[in-house]
């Protein structure tokens, strides 16, 4: 048995260094590059020059950088809670109904496979001057909207396509988290004679933070790496107020050929994104038991 | 509820029957008064002669994305493997590794991800696009967790009758652990298809592009061909709503799982 045993870690062996070797080039290079990068200035071409935290000090003097840093503020308090509140409001209608749940819960999902690209040029034609959506305004109100034309109203338009594709899934998260409380909790309440608000708050809310957490942190998460939207439908505009930390790290490395400050910028980017949301874990987060 | 599932895929069935609608009724009727394939004729044939080749186009992005899958598949398997059902130090060390691997988000290293596959001369490649993507911590991690749920019985029977150990990842394990194969090929592919950021990086070759980058270069140069840019949307779309219907009830169980 011995030899056995011995035979299958060579075995293991071999397969673990076919992934480290693998790893070693395409993680672990590209990372040691990324720290350097962070630390120096270079075109490309240049010879690479060591200028220490000059990338960091000049990150927080650059007028476009605060600028991108506001527009993802502005992003998050329009995407968090929409989605937030959309797809809770989804899991719970879904939690209550009887027929159909299947075919509502497929075409919520289907638009969540949709690509980025088409799903961009799909809504940047219907929400068009003349588009379909607009023209329906008009015949009902007598007015149209600029969607993507006026500064805020831009990023609230992306942020609703956003939540047109996500809300399926982040529904899903939360109905699952509904399924998961114990039904005994609830005939208990009303034995106690709670109504159904103070159920909804005392109980479903609070049970149900766990998921309410993982669907705030993973919106977050994908509000730093918004890029294709704004890319295909306002390019960064208006007055570059949809430009976001990977649309300015996309022209920086290719449009103004700095390939180190682009990774700087990348660099700090992860680092605020990680960090808010350790803040929304700590201040939001708590143990749940159904005991 | 059911009209709001509608609504919600109504964006959908705008831009299929748009799509087919002729160029002069695409914002003005809901309904076409009639329909037309000019559109898709534009892709399929007028675009090669604009040097926008789409139909290579959709096949690059087959191609890609079939490789890049099967690939993901195969040594996520294997390593898993090797992590999961391997009795040694160096399985755990790597497991550990892996997931702290996935709390680095990904565009971190897209600029010196570049900058290694201009050093390998790979810009305008295939491989530009395929090489990074060939392995998964992800999928590497799933497969783990799956096989730790296999019983040692099956290893040991498949032993006894003699089968080695390449044979039994591919015969016992993999289809023992098929809803989570599905898992990991329906993400991967649906994420190689639509990746966008990283082939608009490194790919400038019309030929060699996969579709969505091209629909959106031909976008931006040809955004007044309101139909075939609709068209080649349609094009895009409809394999991934395809494989996410195929596979619809994978979809639901990986939600599920990667919630744990």
């Amino acid at each position: 048995m011995a030899s056995l045993k011995s035979k299958d870690r060579k075995f293991g062996w071999g397969l673990i260094s076919i992934y480290l070797a693998y790893t070693a080039v395409f993680w672990g290079y590209p990372f040691v590059w990324m720290v350097v990068l962070a630390f120096s200035k270079w075109n490309y071409f240049s010879p690479l020059k060591f200028v220490g935290l000059a990338n960091f000090v000049r990150i927080f003097q650059d007028s476009t950088f605060i600028r991108v840093m506001l527009n993802t503020v502005n992003f998050l308090a329009y995407l968090v809670p929409m989605v937030l509140f959309a797809s809770l409001a989804f899991a719970i209608v879904l939690a209550k109904l009887r027929y159909f749940r299947t075919f509502i819960m497929l075409s919520f999902l289907v638009a969540n496979v949709s690509s980025g690209v088409a799903y961009s040029i799909m809504f940047s034609n219907i929400f068009a001057v003349n588009g379909p959506l607009n023209k329906l305004i008009y015949k009902l109100f007598g007015f149209t909207i600029p969607w993507f034309s006026d500064p805020q109203l831009a990023v609230f338009s992306i942020c609703l396509i956003v939540t047109w594709k996500f809300i399926g899934y982040y529904g899903l998260i939360l109905y699952a988290g509904l399924q998961a409380i114990p039904s005994n909790l609830y005939e208990a309440a009303r034995l106690d004679g709670a109504n159904r608000r103070t159920i909804f708050w005392k109980i479903t809310l609070p049970l149900l933070n766990p998921s309410l957490i993982t669907v705030v942190v993973l919106s977050t998460m994908l509000t730093f790496g918004i890029f294709t939207e704004p890319y295909m439908i306002t390019g960064g505009g208006p007055m570059q107020r949809t430009t976001t930390f990977l649309i300015y790290m996309y022209d920086t490395a290719f449009k103004r050929i700095n390939p180190s400050y682009a990774t700087t910028v990348a660099v700090v980017t992860a680092m605020m994104s990680y960090g808010l949301v350790m803040l929304i874990r700590r201040l939001f987060e708590k143990e749940v038991s159904f005991v | 509820m059911l009209v709001l599932g509608l609504i919600w895929i109504y964006p959908y069935i705008w831009l299929l029957v748009s799509s087919f609608k002729p160029a002069r009724e695409i914002f003005t009727t809901l309904w076409p008064s009639h329909f037309t394939v000019e559109h898709y004729q534009f892709i399929f044939v007028m675009s090669e002669k604009l040097e926008r080749p789409f139909v290579r186009a959709l096949m690059n992005s087959v191609f890609i994305s079939s490789v890049v899958t099967f690939s993901v598949i195969v040594t996520s398997a294997f390593i898993g493997y090797a992590i999961a059902r391997i009795d040694f130090k160096a399985g755990r060390y790597v497991f550990n590794f892996i997931i702290y691997q996935m709390l680095f988000p990904g565009f971190m290293f897209l600029i010196p991800l570049f900058i290694l596959v201009r050093t390998f001369g790979l810009l305008n490649t295939y491989g530009a696009i395929i090489f990074p993507s060939l392995m998964s911590s992800w999928g590497i991690f799933m497969f783990s967790q799956s096989f730790k749920t296999v019983p040692q019985a099956y290893i040991d029977a498949a032993k006894m009758d003699g089968a080695g150990r390449i044979w039994t990842v591919l015969r016992i394990m993999l289809p023992l652990s098929r809803s989570t194969a599905s898992i990991v090929g329906l993400f991967t592919f649906i994420g190689t298809w639509d990746n966008f950021l990283w082939p608009l990086m490194v790919m400038k070759d019309y030929y060699k592009m996969p579709l969505s980058v091209l629909l959106a270069s031909f976008n931006h140069e040809y955004a007044s061909y309101v139909g075939p840019v609709l068209a080649g949307s349609v094009l895009q779309t409809i394999p991934m709503v395809v494989i996410f219907l195929v596979l619809r009830k994978y979809f639901l169980q990986g939600i599920a799982m990667s919630l744990k």
